[in-house]
Order: structure tokens, then C-alpha cells, then sequence
């Protein structure tokens, strides 16, 4: 018979409605601890929602629509954990670089990565690449992403990780890409750490980076 | 010999013409770069005349339209050369204003009501796309307050020189290029108005308002057009251009079920509407995957994709194979490549022009809007080969 906690889980997974996901979460709440419940879960269900668009068979409107119900589980939750900072894997820096304004793609980096367990701070869009710095030294995260649609803000993605050189923290940092332009031999070329096709393969490699 | 209308028309309807036709949107900010590039202005520039200043000089006046004449230049057609300006958006339109401003930044209130959020600085002022920090409509509120500015009725909607004598005449001897007809599809107005991530979670969270815009949209697009259609139905417009934008890298922003259970029926209308009309050439224009919704495209009566993005994974030659004459295909030559030139632009043009030619229902394009990066140089090299590909 299937737990609780995996029926929750594949709740959230098949994105089934919102009453029922709360009536599971009251009664897992019964008996199983709150940072089980988030990662067995909450973190598990949002894991079935990205496996399912990465397999093709969810598309944006489900990756977003999951999310929003993991975030709003995710809220209801706040009150039952003591010290929310003790379950955080690993801090982000996020940002789309100077003379872009999208956000679209970062936005919706941002919300998987704090349902997954992340601490992402977000200096939004058309970023000075003196903010990152500034942000990095900081805050010290475990990752810097960077976003761009245009193929003619990319280049900015090099001044940062060029920036970073000067300052002497690029080792101490990974550096992932994100955003239509980018590729992963851009990456490879500016000396990036990886370029991303969409969020859901960013969070499985930051993942991967925080040991989780 | 065949003028580039009926070469058009051909490929469109997959026969085969004389030679194929290769046709371009040249962007804006691409030839600014053109100009400093040396391209001389007055070749391409476009004087009409008309009543001037916007009908507050009583005499006819030279009057700048545009740079149209860049697509005679390099000898390919243009989309826009003959388009019924129907008006589609909300009207009246909102006021644009300046809400805001920082060191960095202005904030404004656009026409269609949302708040773009531009860069101040000179090399991005009129070229970035901007930020969308609200968009209009938010929940069934916001909704009825916004559909008031959109009534199919208001006489505003149609062109001042808007007489059916007259444009029988112009839709029927034109021969440039295409002649067109512009609207825009049941998710492109939804996310411009709601946001992208409102307007796709809000088939989960609120499909009663879904189903009420796109209800609405339906019968704001067939009452809008419907004068125009019926006026010019016959083979007077030869494509009608659908501005979709519904597709990422990944595939499309709503799922294939979404698009079933929500979008299809009024696209079926819309389309029904349109064939019953005799115009049976009708496009979507989006970037992105759209390969997981090609079939619902054409259960929905499309009959063609534009522009074909390649980063995105889209190959007009797997299409091709799979879709044969339901489709027809305009673009899928990669704009990185082609933007390269010399060696990568060729490799490029006869990896896919060659075989797509053979196989027919295809026309040699970008797959989006010739953009900066494509230098002059670049683009005459390009225009070049790719005129000697087509005629061969």
C-alpha cells in the first residue's frame, strides 16, 4: 500500500488538485516530521513534475503550475519549522546580465531552486556585473547563474566570469548559464561551469554541485 | 514568366513555380547597422504622399514610411508589402506615459497597458526588449474591465481609406510578394496581456476565465476581420500571418492537452470562418519547439509554420517528411549560421534549401528576423547564394 508521504508526492507529481494535496499534507503532518515531509514529499512531487517535462510529456504551463502548488505547500509549511535557514542546501546568486531585461527563464529557475531547497538571492534583471560581485563577496553562495536571451548581451556573461578572475573568487564558485542564447559551448568558451537548456536540468546539476 | 506573387502563391498551395521565391523580415536595429555600414538611405527609403502631418495639413506631402524598399535591394519579398492594417489591439489604446523613473531605468505605461521597464543607457534605449514589471489583466475583474477595449465594432478598427472598391483592386493586382492579412492567436493575446506564467498556471487555476477570454477572443478576431475577409475572400489575401510566439526551447508554453481542451475549438472556428471565405493559407508565426503541437496545429486548420527556430530543434526537413503537403514551411535556416557567412552560411542554405526545394511547400528563410549581428557585408554575401540556390 502506498505511504502517505509517496501518495503526497505523487499528488503533487501528477499535479492533481489542491484540496487534495492539502488534505494529504494535514494528515502526513499527523505523523511524519515536517523536513520529511518536505523532502519526501514536497521535493519528491516537484522531482516527478520535472522529470515529466524533461521526458516530454509535461510542458511549461504544468513545470509552472507545479510549482505553484509546491509553493504554496511550502507556505503553509513555514510555521511548523523551527529554523527554515538549517534546511537550506546551498545559496544562489541569480541575475540577468546588463542590457537584458528578460526574466521569464530566471523566474522560473528561481522558484524550482527555493522549492528545492535552495537559498536564492536574485538581483533581478539588466545587472552590473560590479552587483554580482558585490553580491557574491557578500553573501558567499555555492553558485552564480546567469541569464540572457539575446544573442547580443551574451557577451556579458564573459565580463562577469572575467570580473570574477580579477577578484579572485572565481574558483570558489560555480557558474552555471541559462537563457536562449547560450550553449554549451559558449560555456565552455567563456569558462563557465555548464550552460543549461532549461531550469528543470539547472536544478538536477546544482543539485549535483551541493552533493544533494 | 511568373511574378513573385504567383511564385509565392505556388509554393504556398505546393506546386511547383518557375523558380522559388526567398522572402525576409529585415529588422529595424539591423539596418542601422546597415546604414553605418555604408547601405545608402535614400535607396531604401519610402515616400508616399498623403495629407500631411497626420491629416492636420490640407496638401498632399511627402510623407517617410518606412525603409520597405531594402527587400528590392537584395531581391527577396517581404511579408508586409501588401497587408490590410486591420486594427487588432485594445482600442481606445492606453496612454502611453512615463509612470517612473530611477538612474538606471524608466518605467512605462505601454499601449496595450502593461508597464515596460526600459534601460536608460544609450546603446539599449530603443532596442532591448524591455522588462514587463504588470500586465493588464490579473482575474475575471481586470478581464471585463480590459474587453471593453476590445469591440469588434468600433470604426476606428478599419483604415481612413478603407473602401471595398479600391482594395479588390489593390489585393488583386499586387505582385511583389504576398498579400496579407494580420491577426493575433488565442495564446499570444492571453500571455501579452496576463504575463506568461499567469496566463499558462491560470488553465489550472482558473479555466472559467480562460475559457471566457478565449471565447471572447473568438468572436472579437471573426467580427473584427470579418468585413475585410468578406470583402477580399477569393484568392484577393493569400496568407493570413497568426502571431502565436507560444513555443520555448523546451517545446510549447501550454501542453498539447491544454491546447485540445481549450485553444482548438476556437481555432477551428477561426479557420472555419476563414476557408469558408476561400483563404485556406493560414500561418502561425512562432519561435520555439513546436514539434509536440504540430498535430493539433493541423487538426486546427493551420496550414503552414514560420519561422522555424533551429535552436529550438525545429527541422523543416523532418517536418517535411512527416507533414508532406499539410504543411507548408517558411524559414528553418539557422540565423547564427547564416550571419557567419562564407563556408558556415553555405553549409548551412545546402544542407536544407536543396532537399526542401525537391520535396516543395517551402520557402528559403531565417529563422526569425535578420538581426544585428548580420552584417551588410554578411547579408549581400547571403542574398547572393541563396538568389543562385532558389533559381537553380
Amino acid at each position: 500500500m502506498e505511504s502517505i508521504i509517496d501518495e503526497f508526492a505523487n499528488t503533487l507529481g501528477n499535479l492533481e488538485n489542491g484540496e487534495k494535496l492539502n488534505k494529504l499534507l494535514m494528515k502526513a503532518l499527523d505523523t511524519i516530521p515536517v523536513a520529511e515531509i518536505i523532502e519526501k514529499g514536497l521535493r519528491k512531487g516537484l522531482e516527478i513534475v520535472g522529470n515529466k517535462y524533461e521526458g516530454g510529456e509535461y510542458f511549461l504551463s504544468e513545470l509552472l503550475f507545479g510549482s505553484d502548488l509546491a509553493n504554496s505547500i511550502f507556505e503553509l509549511l513555514k510555521p511548523y519549522l523551527k529554523r527554515l535557514e538549517a534546511d537550506v542546501k546551498g545559496v544562489i546568486v541569480i541575475g540577468t546580465v546588463r542590457g537584458d531585461m528578460h526574466d521569464i527563464g530566471k523566474n522560473v529557475f528561481k522558484m524550482l531552486a527555493e522549492t528545492s531547497g535552495f537559498k536564492v538571492i536574485d538581483l533581478g534583471v539588466d545587472v552590473d556585473l560590479e552587483l554580482f560581485i558585490k553580491a557574491i563577496q557578500e553573501n558567499d553562495p555555492d553558485i552564480l547563474g546567469l541569464s540572457a536571451l539575446l544573442t547580443t548581451t551574451i557577451p556579458e556573461m564573459k565580463n562577469v566570469l572575467d570580473e570574477l578572475t580579477s577578484a579572485g573568487i572565481r574558483s570558489s564558485i560555480k557558474v552555471i548559464l541559462g537563457g536562449n542564447a547560450v550553449s554549451k559551448e559558449f560555456a565552455e568558451e567563456i569558462g563557465a561551469d555548464a550552460a543549461v537548456l532549461d531550469a528543470v536540468e539547472g536544478i538536477k546539476l546544482c543539485n549535483k554541485w551541493v552533493g544533494r | 514568366m511568373s511574378t513573385n506573387r504567383e511564385r509565392f502563391k505556388a509554393v504556398i498551395n505546393h506546386k511547383k513555380p518557375d523558380k522559388i521565391p526567398w522572402i525576409e523580415i529585415v529588422f529595424e536595429e539591423t539596418l542601422l547597422r546597415w546604414f553605418r555600414e555604408g547601405l545608402p538611405a535614400d535607396e531604401v527609403t519610402v515616400i508616399g504622399y498623403e495629407i500631411g502631418r497626420a491629416g492636420t495639413l490640407f496638401t498632399n506631402w511627402p510623407t517617410f514610411k518606412g525603409f520597405g524598399k531594402i527587400y528590392d535591394r537584395f531581391g527577396c519579398l517581404s511579408f508586409f508589402g501588401c497587408m490590410l492594417l486591420v486594427d487588432v489591439g485594445p482600442v481606445p489604446r492606453f496612454k502611453q506615459r512615463k509612470l517612473r523613473e530611477t538612474e538606471k531605468h524608466v518605467d512605462i505605461l505601454t499601449e496595450t497597458g502593461a508597464i515596460a521597464r526600459r534601460p536608460k543607457r544609450s546603446e539599449f534605449e530603443f532596442y532591448a526588449m524591455p522588462q514587463f514589471i504588470e500586465f493588464p489583466v490579473k482575474d475575471k475583474k481586470t478581464w471585463e474591465e480590459y474587453k471593453k477595449r476590445l469591440d469588434p465594432e468600433d470604426p476606428r478598427r478599419y483604415p481612413k481609406d478603407w473602401d471595398t472598391e479600391g482594395y479588390i483592386q489593390l489585393f488583386e493586382t499586387y505582385n511583389k510578394g504576398p498579400t496579407l492579412l494580420r491577426f493575433n492567436g488565442f495564446y499570444g493575446f492571453g500571455a501579452e496581456l496576463m504575463s506568461i506564467p499567469r496566463f499558462v498556471t491560470a488553465f489550472y487555476k482558473d479555466p472559467e476565465l480562460i475559457h471566457e477570454m478565449l471565447e471572447h477572443w473568438e468572436y472579437f478576431t471573426i467580427e473584427t476581420i470579418r468585413e475585410a475577409v468578406e470583402t477580399l475572400k477569393g484568392d484577393r489575401i493569400d496568407l493570413v500571418f497568426w502571431w502565436e510566439d507560444l513555443a520555448e526551447r523546451h517545446g510549447p508554453c501550454i501542453s498539447p492537452k491544454l491546447f485540445r481542451d481549450f485553444l482548438l475549438p476556437h481555432y477551428k472556428r477561426v479557420t472555419g470562418f476563414l476557408k469558408k471565405n476561400g483563404i485556406d493559407r493560414i500561418m502561425v508565426d512562432s519561435d520555439g519547439n513546436l514539434n509536440p503541437i504540430l498535430d493539433e496545429f493541423v487538426a486546427a486548420g493551420i496550414t503552414g509554420i514560420w519561422p522555424l527556430e533551429v535552436n529550438a530543434g525545429m527541422d523543416a526537413r523532418e517536418i517535411k517528411q512527416k507533414y508532406g503537403d499539410r504543411l507548408f514551411l517558411i524559414g528553418n535556416l539557422d540565423k547564427r549560421e547564416l550571419a557567419k557567412g562564407g563556408e558556415a552560411m553555405r553549409k548551412e542554405v545546402d544542407s536544407k534549401v536543396p532537399i526542401l526545394k525537391e520535396l516543395g511547400g517551402y520557402i528559403p528563410s531565417a529563422d526569425h528576423v535578420i538581426h544585428v549581428e548580420f552584417s551588410l557585408k554578411r547579408f549581400q554575401e547571403y542574398s547572393e547564394y541563396i538568389k543562385k540556390i532558389c533559381e537553380s
